[in-house]
């Protein structure tokens, strides 16, 4: 019962951060939300007994992805980011259609869903859904004492493919990264000032968040 | 001292017991109300006291010692001024956001902290400790490494929300050298992962007692060290690397317009990341609460010792191995003045990064010479990875130049012909 109030507190608190990434107007704000939506997502992790998992989603998601938003937000915009925006109005129907589509899709996807031993989602369960919770074959035991290791081998043998693809994506991006970065430092050396050499880190910047994510990851 | 509650009160789960789990509840209650409410405040309060008291030794005056004896009563006093003081928050802020980021620090800095295992606890079936900490959990690096990224938020937070060019700057700055920091003190760890097998940090310890060989005797283990130790010091935002607080460039940096315990708030998370990184080391290098070259504490547990003995004990030696760390901080903080913000980037991307990807490298030949069965033996790994930490940290200063000089060309026309933009501020000698 406790689990259920729990669950459905941070779902509700989640509902709402993410309603406020959507509607905020200031832009550094609506990436607290997000920051706020991801925790409760690694709340959720919690909840289904996989900490390793919330911790990889606290450091990946906060630590990084948030992180590199900011910056993007400060290297683009008006720095102090004041401004509010707003899109054009022709844009919000579109948006609007696109956004109940996704929502079509992955509601039935999730609803429809198997999993691999042919039982029924979690979605259609009563009990709580978690991975470890409830059998006791020794996989699921081997869950519950250390999540890591499982993930690992699982990503190293089963997912092998997707893990390679996505570090030769990632290397592709540090790799243009660096290279953008280093053609607009070659092209525009920065004012000779005290201040130049702070904003001329700035390309750099641009390309370390990148590097961090990838090492991260 | 509202805001301190609610930080505090942050860290673990909240007093919803469930009559069966009674007591996991109540000692998480007890690390909640006696750890993170008294101890850890007043650690940082006498840490601070210390800082001040090594800071005058190097100076060659005195330091506080009006208040009570020896100055003892300082770090009260000045938390009574900080809590009764007006707490200011500029007119164009952005209230909420201004608010909120010394309590995101604070959260962090406390969080850190909960996996830390300050002693030894009991045993458990197979003989392993069991810990004596707040949670000991399965992942409880990562959990670690997880919480401490939540601190360039509440940085960055705290210079956006100011208004104020020079907390923008600051905050700048904080984000770009915590988010680069953070690599080579993660990578730094992945050898003591691979050696212990487990991410939990009672087990890392666990294993140091047990083979009795801290990682810090190992080769690459000391390589390690140095580089976990010197990213920390940029973590926390000590001085060779205060460029988000530098006072001498950008006034206060992030927190130039915070005022009383919202400072103090700011103060305290500084402190306590201090304290976390120096306990980290601790864990991961010097065995935790152990004795070098034998299993002390844990052989008396063995024996049927008691086990509030040995926990005293194990608390002992870790404080003293943590109280050496912190005085290191003070004493490089004394002594070196503060790098250039591009020094700061190359010395991370290019010497700190590449030398703890070849670290790992090595570290795995330690694993597969002396850990693994039917290896050639520790004395002959030792020799073998001895010699490719030396190569690799020579070619590191030959060829990379440890990242800290200038390329001429491009960089050369962006900083002044002056010798250094930094000011020495503790070390200026004060002769009279």
């Amino acid at each position: 019962v406790i689990l259920r109030v729990l669950f459905l507190l941070t779902a509700s608190l989640g509902v709402i951060a993410a309603l406020g990434t959507v509607l905020a107007r200031n832009l550094v704000h609506a990436a607290l939300f997000l920051v706020g939506f991801f925790f409760v997502v690694a709340c959720q992790f919690v909840l289904l007994d996989a900490e390793f998992l919330a911790a990889i989603q606290v450091l990946i998601y906060i630590g990084a992805v948030a992180i590199l938003i900011l910056f993007g937000i400060m290297l683009t915009r008006n720095v102090q980011g004041d401004e509010t925006t707003s899109g054009p109005a022709i844009g919000r129907l579109p948006g609007a259609f696109a956004a109940v589509a996704i929502l079509a899709v992955l509601v039935t996807g999730i609803v429809k869903s198997t999993s691999p031993g042919g039982r029924p989602s979690w979605s259609s369960q009563v009990v709580r859904p978690a991975i470890a919770a409830g059998s006791d074959d020794p996989r699921s035991r081997s869950i519950r004492t250390g999540m890591a290791p499982v993930v690992g081998v699982e990503l190293l043998t089963r997912y092998v493919v997707a893990f390679e693809v996505a570090g030769l994506l990632l290397t592709a991006a540090v790799v243009g990264a660096i290279a953008l970065a280093h053609a607009s430092a070659a092209a525009t050396p920065g004012p000779g000032s005290g201040e130049g050499s702070a904003s001329s880190s700035s390309p750099d910047g641009e390309a370390e968040p990148a590097g961090a994510e990838a090492l991260v990851s | 001292v509202k805001i301190t509650s609610m930080a505090t009160t942050a860290p673990g789960p909240g007093p919803v017991a469930g009559a069966s789990d009674a007591i996991p509840w109540l000692t998480w209650f007890l690390w909640l109300a006696v750890g993170f409410f008294a101890i850890f405040p007043f650690i940082v309060a006498y840490m601070v006291w210390a800082e001040r008291k090594v800071a005058g030794r190097f100076q060659d005056r005195i330091g506080p010692n009006r208040v009570g004896p020896f100055g003892l009563l300082q770090p009260i006093a000045d938390a009574l001024k900080l809590i009764t003081k007006e707490s200011i928050v500029p007119d164009a802020a952005d209230r909420v956001v201004h608010l909120l980021a010394p309590v995101l620090m604070m959260i962090s800095a406390f969080l850190v902290l909960a996996v830390i295992p300050f002693g030894f606890g009991s045993l458990d079936r197979a003989n392993r400790l069991t810990g004596f900490l707040p949670a000991d959990l399965p992942s409880g690096l990562l959990f670690l490494v997880a919480v401490s990224s939540l601190s360039p938020l509440g940085i960055f937070l705290a210079g956006w929300s100011s208004r104020n060019k020079f907390a923008l700057l600051g905050g700048m700055r904080g984000v770009a050298q915590l988010v680069s920091y953070e690599i080579p003190q993660v990578l730094s760890a992945v050898p003591i992962l691979l050696w212990a097998g487990s991410l939990s940090l009672v087990r890392i310890v666990d294993q140091q007692v047990d083979s009795g060989l801290w990682n810090v005797f190992i080769p690459p283990g000391f390589l390690a060290f140095g580089i976990l130790l010197i990213a920390s010091l940029a973590e926390v935002n000590r001085t060779p690397f205060d460029l988000p607080e530098a006072e001498s460039e950008i006034i206060a940096g992030f927190h130039t317009e915070y005022s009383a315990m919202r400072f103090g708030l700011f103060f305290l998370a500084e402190y306590l990341n201090m304290f976390g990184v120096a306990c980290l080391a601790t864990t991961l290098f010097l065995g935790g609460g152990s004795l070098p070259f034998g299993s002390f504490p844990k052989s008396l547990l063995l024996s049927g010792g008691s086990v509030l003995l040995v926990n005293l004990i194990a608390i002992g030696i870790f404080l003293a191995k943590v109280a050496f760390f912190v005085f290191l901080m003070f004493w490089v903080r004394a002594t070196l003045p503060r790098l250039r913000v591009d020094q700061l980037m190359n010395f991370a991307w290019k010497a700190l990064v590449p030398l703890s990807l070849a670290n790992v490298l090595i570290a795995a030949v330690w694993f597969e010479m002396a850990l693994r069965p039917g290896g050639p033996g520790v004395l002959w790994a030792w020799l073998a990875t001895a010699v490719m930490v030396v190569l690799t940290v020579y070619l590191a200063i030959k060829g990379l130049n440890l990242g800290l000089k200038t390329v001429p060309g491009a960089r050369r026309r962006l900083i002044l012909p002056e010798p250094t933009t930094a000011i020495a501020a503790p070390t200026a000698t004060t002769t009279v």
